[in-house]
């Protein structure tokens, strides 16, 4: 198998990854103590302040609880070494009381109140409460088993990718999530919280990131058999960049691009004979049913992140999806020669905006 | 009355009493064996086929463990894996976990409120074939490759015929719903008997507290269970005929599924938790060798769990999208479910803290069960945070957290449980040293398993997911996650073999071995059929610490009921809350009805299963005769009890007075159908309401005048019926038939009326969910017309046999609060069907 998940180089937390192959054991230790970045996908890495918020929250009620915890197991085992005093009836009905009331109400109460009061303001922060200014908003529409993007607020008409997610930095954004078939959940871990997708229904959740930098997202509600893979790559980029971005993948500049090769004819050609009934480019087919590949070329991963886009991958996602992301909703197209492939892969690939 | 004891008998006679008992009540061997009703032998049935179960159920863990042990595996293919994860969670809360506690119940509450069977022995071997055969359907399932794969929460769509179009969701929603039936026999009849069958003197507060935990459960699964049922039977509707309730499209709403399940769903954890601490609460007095302290406030905690619970569900569909409000109420609520269990906590230290604790082997269970009850209890309070909640929902923190509370808060107790009563069953005493290995074995394999993967969960790793790249951080805490996993099953394994090998070698228990002071210990060991050979008055909640010679009294047949030479099976009918004794009840002997009955549902059930309806359609009318005839065998047929003769001073049978437990059963049954009910109303407002693409036509479909009609019918059957019964009161039953077959009669011109306004509604019950969700509440009211006419009519023709009359008035009675049932729900159906759209409109 190739290496995966290429697009990792880019990540910051390389040298960690490195590093736990090293020496794993260090590292598990290091890290039930410091607890620090443990991948893209950790909550306690957060990247943006919802998260940050909930990763407080989490130490907070860790350190809290671990007290009641030990408090509480340690009075059991006590309760069972101490030396037996004899007690009249009315003694033991004050012990009985002071214990029931003091472990079995105020406590909770206690406990419960501190949470409270701490967790409300955090929940209230990550609520797609009004802006002085209307925050960027970008749709996102489950499938099985890929993503569906979309950028309606975009300069010079709605914009439409798929299985990757550009996002500007440094100011809230707001995503529309929804789904086509199933109930999917949308979920950027180190920016914040999950919310459902839930078809014929739209769910806003307000995230932002910081800093300019890659997050990983995977679909986090049962949705089938390949449930395992519908990740979603997710960057943050400086407002300029993501104008840039946006204006790239105008529907004429993307239009332009699919034909711009006259040596992929061919390729065009069996494209819309064949994969144009279920994918669109922009310039030569519409169809929905499948991910929308008119910026293929310039996507990180393949198939929900069964592949890393490098050359000669789609060609190799062509011939073995079936195998790669077994029932995926892609009919197996082993009936076309070689050479049909390598062509439709190298078009493919030359869709980079 | 027979509250004065008999004076010793001589060993003739007791040996006579012995030989009458052993031959009313005792079982049959070879085929017969399947007409058992006594509740010793079924509880254990039902416990060892739990057990069965929980092999299989642990199976498919170390399957799931061995996929995930390490990234990129192929050890299953992803069909396979959503297979065998779906059928996990099934197999272990369904076929295992409610069984196994529902059996132990059966087995064990007449043994302690000192009765001799439970009072509906018959409902309790449906129940059980019930369990059996749907257990056994849906198992099948996996052999042929063809389990539910949708997850044990079965969502729609996911589990809809489009996007699951084999037989998994079918095999699932069917199974499951037969499988169900066992637990609604159950609870009703341990609701029953609890209120009804203690012996005497057992008032509600002198009842051992095993006995409140079963009752608050008994009554949650009647409450509870109903709105999965329904939920199920809307989307097998849906799939196999094309009802939209839950599809967008057709005007329905698949978050309608998710509110019906966790209805269940929720309170299902606490039917799980309140048998295993009551197990608890049972066992630490006996090793700390005092009275539990704070028998009020548990009580007090047990209630509040109950009520509780049903404020929840919500809190498992945080990421919804649902109202902040509502969040915010659902997450509190959830956080105070804190409190009653920091009582009971906190009861049962004080008890150790008083008490001189003894360390056996039972209470090393306890122990471990604390642990890691407490640990699972505070991370459902982290979770019932709702910021945290978005954050690790459906991660692997929840798997942790949802194993933190169902093993420590279920399995640990239970194991508990079988290692203290292990005696009654066996007549044997466990060993300490292999069952200690078991249980060191089981937990530190589970918290290596288990407590490691909150960690995985908080590096982002999403549930139920077949594989997983490496470079997240989670490969080493996944292999850690399955080693501890199967050190877990070797521990479970050693636990097995020590229980096996206990019946064989374990050492002859004396009576009482524990010193317990609660009645199941006054049995012999094991426990003959009819328990005790008398009853006993009770004046304390600790009779056998108060009384150490009672068990020897009671096998000497000095106490209540000691004779047998009538031939019925008996047990007190007392007052539900002083224990006052008010009337002899006489249940039904082994019978053959229950079984029948099973089958011809399970014939149903596969038919439904292979869409074989015509073949379904017979298996119903076959499984309502057997049930039909199955009644017949009751009050004053030759089967049951056709003279009434009792001892002098004893009080009658509860088949010749008003208020028999029979009625009991029949007004907890009803609070299921009405718990049903209800979930369709829930239904009905919440499409309406909700549902994003809901039609509503402009003019209602049904027709009023006709449904006004019908309900006037129902009114006048029921009133016929009321006036039986106050006829009855006053030994009168001249014309009783007559008016019992005029009620039928009206019952039947109602089923014609609703028929028509079926017929005449032209419902298009496949275009929108509107229609679909009218048909079903429709055909509810048909299905109750169609039972009160008939079983009025039957009641009409066993006054002609003169089963029923003054003599025996007391079946009328129950009829009568059918009807009355039927009059309330009919009347708000056409208020909420016919009358509200009217008067608000779509």
């Amino acid at each position: 198998m190739r290496e995966r998940y290429l697009y990792h180089v880019a990540s910051p937390c390389i040298q960690r990854v490195a590093l736990r192959r090293v020496n794993r054991l260090i590292l598990l230790l290091t890290m039930l103590v410091l607890a620090g970045c443990a991948g893209d996908r950790s909550i306690l890495d957060p990247a943006g302040q919802a998260a940050r918020d909930v990763a407080l929250v989490w130490w907070v009620m860790l350190t809290f609880f671990t007290v009641v915890f030990i408090g509480v197991i340690a009075l059991w085992l006590y309760a069972f070494k101490r030396k037996h005093h004899e007690h009249t009836a009315a003694q033991e009905r004050k012990i009985a009381r002071r214990w029931i009331i003091g472990g079995g109400i105020l406590l909770p109460v206690f406990s419960v109140s501190a949470l409270l009061m701490f967790g409300i303001p955090a929940g209230k922060r990550m609520l797609p409460l009004p802006l002085s200014e209307p925050p960027e908003v970008i749709e996102v529409i489950g499938h099985q088993w890929w993503w569906e993007v979309r950028y309606p607020g975009a300069a010079g008409g709605e914009v439409v990718t798929s299985n990757q997610l550009i996002m500007p930095a440094g100011e809230p954004v707001d995503f529309h999530v929804t789904s086509a078939d199933v109930i999917h959940a949308f979920w950027i871990p180190r920016l914040g919280g999950k919310v459902d997708m839930l078809p014929g229904r739209v769910n806003v959740i307000r995230l932002e990131a910081d800093e300019p930098g890659i997050f990983d997202a995977q679909c986090a509600e049962f949705c089938g058999t390949q449930h395992a893979h519908m990740d979603l790559y997710v960057e943050a980029v400086g407002r300029e960049e993501f104008e840039a971005w946006l204006a790239d993948r105008q529907g004429e500049r993307l239009a332009e691009l699919a034909v711009a090769n006259d040596e992929f004819s061919q390729a065009r050609e069996t494209f819309v004979s064949t994969c144009a009934a279920c994918h669109s480019v922009a310039g030569l087919s519409t169809a929905t049913i499948g991910p929308d590949l008119s910026d293929i070329g310039a996507r990180p991963m393949l198939g929900g992140g069964v592949l890393p886009m490098e050359e000669g991958a789609i060609q190799y996602w062509l011939e073995n999806h079936q195998t790669l992301k077994p029932s995926n909703k892609m009919p197996s197209i082993n009936y076309m020669d070689t050479a049909t492939l390598e062509s439709l892969g190298a078009w493919l690939e030359t869709l980079t905006p | 009355m027979s509250t004065i004891d008999r004076e010793a008998t001589g060993p003739e006679d007791l040996q006579k009493l012995h030989d009458d008992l052993s031959e009313v009540w005792g079982n049959p061997k070879g085929l017969k064996a399947l007409t058992i009703v006594n509740h010793t032998t079924l509880g254990l049935r039902f416990m060892v086929t739990g057990m069965a179960f929980f092999l299989i159920g642990g199976i498919l863990a170390m399957l799931i463990r061995t996929q995930i042990a390490t990234p990129d595996q192929n050890f299953m293919t992803p069909e396979i894996y959503s297979q065998v994860t779906t059928m996990h969670g099934t197999v272990m809360m369904f076929l295992f976990a409610i069984p196994i506690l529902e059996g132990l119940a059966i087995y064990m509450i007449p043994k302690m409120i000192g009765a001799r069977d439970l009072v509906c022995p018959r409902l309790t071997a449906l129940g059980y074939w019930c369990y059996l055969f749907g257990g056994i359907i849906l198992s099948f399932s996996m052999v042929l490759e063809m389990a539910p794969d949708s997850g044990w929460f079965m969502y729609t769509p996911l589990s809809s015929s489009e996007y699951s179009p084999g037989l998994g969701s079918d095999f699932w929603l069917l199974g499951i719903t037969f499988v169900e039936i066992s637990a609604l026999s159950a609870g009703v009849e341990l609701v029953v008997s609890i209120l009804r069958t203690r012996t005497q003197g057992m008032a509600l507060h002198k009842m051992p507290l095993f006995a409140w935990y079963i009752l608050a459960m008994a009554l949650m699964i009647v409450v509870g269970f109903p709105p999965l049922i329904l939920g199920s039977i809307l989307l097998e509707l849906e799939r196999a005929v094309g009802m939209p309730f839950f599809d967008i499209a057709g005007g329905g709403d698949p978050v309608l599924w998710q509110h019906l399940f966790w209805l269940f769903g929720h309170p299902e954890v606490y039917i799980i938790f309140l048998p295993a601490a009551g197990i608890v609460a049972t066992i630490i007095p006996v090793f700390a060798g005092r009275p539990i302290v704070g028998y009020g406030w548990v009580v007090f905690a047990i209630t509040v769990m109950g009520f509780i619970s049903f404020g929840l569900w919500v809190h498992h569909m945080f990421t919804v999208g649902i109202p902040q409000l509502a969040q915010a109420f659902f997450s509190a609520a959830s956080m105070l479910v804190a409190i009653p269990t920091g009582i009971q906590i906190f009861a049962w230290l004080a008890t150790l803290w008083l008490g001189k604790p003894k360390m056996k082997l039972p209470m090393l269970w306890i122990i471990g069960f604390l642990v890691i009850f407490v640990c699972g209890g505070l991370t459902g309070v982290m979770l019932a945070l709702v910021p945290f909640n978005w954050q690790v929902h459906d991660t692997h923190f929840v798997v942790a957290h949802m194993h933190y509370v169902l093993v420590g808060g279920m399995l640990f107790p239970l194991m508990a449980g079988i290692y203290y009563w292990l005696p009654l069953f066996s007549g044997r005493m466990p060993s300490e040293t292999i069952g200690k290995w078991g249980f060191w074995l089981v937990f530190i394999g589970f918290n290596v398993t288990f407590l490691i993967m909150h960690w995985t969960g908080l590096l982002g790793m999403p549930r139920r997911v077949y594989t997983y790249d490496t470079g997240f951080g989670w490969d080493i805490f996944n292999l850690i996650s399955s080693i501890g996993g199967f050190v877990m099953s070797a521990g479970f394994a050693m636990v097995l073999i020590d229980i096996a090998l206990h019946f064989r070698y374990g050492k002859p228990a004396k009576t009482n071995p524990w010193n317990a002071d609660t009645l199941e210990w006054a049995n012999q060991l094991p426990p003959s059929p009819y328990n005790f050979v008398s009853l006993p008055p009770i004046e304390t909640r600790h009779p056998l610490w108060e009384h150490p010679e009672l068990p020897r009294e009671m096998q000497e047949g000095r106490h209540g009921l000691a004779t047998a030479s009538h031939g019925r099976r008996e047990l007190w009918g007392t007052d539900p809350l002083t224990g006052k004794v008010r009337e002899i009840i006489h249940v039904p002997s082994n019978s053959w009805w229950p079984l029948f009955a099973a089958m011809a549902l399970a014939v149903v059930c596969i038919s439904l299963l292979l869409r074989w309806y015509p073949v379904a359609g017979v298996g119903v009318v076959i499984a309502i005769g057997f049930l039909l005839r199955w009644s017949w065998e009751n009050g004053a047929h030759p089967k049951a009890a056709p003279d009434a003769k009792v001892m002098p001073g004893d009080p009658p049978l509860h088949s010749r007075t008003m208020d028999g437990p029979g009625l009991w059963a029949m007004t907890t049954a009803m609070i299921a159908n009405g718990s049903f009910f209800l979930s369709y109303l829930f239904g009905w407002f919440y499409l309406w309401t909700v549902s994003p693409e809901w039609r509503m036509p402009d003019a209602s479909p049904l027709s009023l005048v006709a449904l006004v009609v019908a309900g006037i019918a129902l009114l006048g059957g029921s009133a016929l019926m009321e006036s039986s019964v106050r006829r009855l009161r006053k030994q009168l039953d001249k014309g009783l038939a007559m008016r019992l077959y005029g009620a039928a009669l009206l019952g039947g011109l109602q089923f014609v009326l609703i028929l028509w306004v079926m017929w005449n509604a032209n419902l298009a019950v496949t275009e929108t969910s509107h229609d679909a969700i009218l048909m079903v509440g429709l055909y509810y009211a048909l299905l109750h017309s169609a039972l009160g006419a008939v079983i009025s009519l039957l009641q009409g023709m066993r006054v002609g046999y003169r089963y029923v009359g003054a003599h025996a008035p007391f079946e009328p009675v129950v009829v009568a609060y059918f009807w009355r049932y039927n009059v309330v729900v009919f009347w708000i159906l056409i208020a909420a069907l016919a009358v509200l759209p009217r008067v608000i409109g779509g």
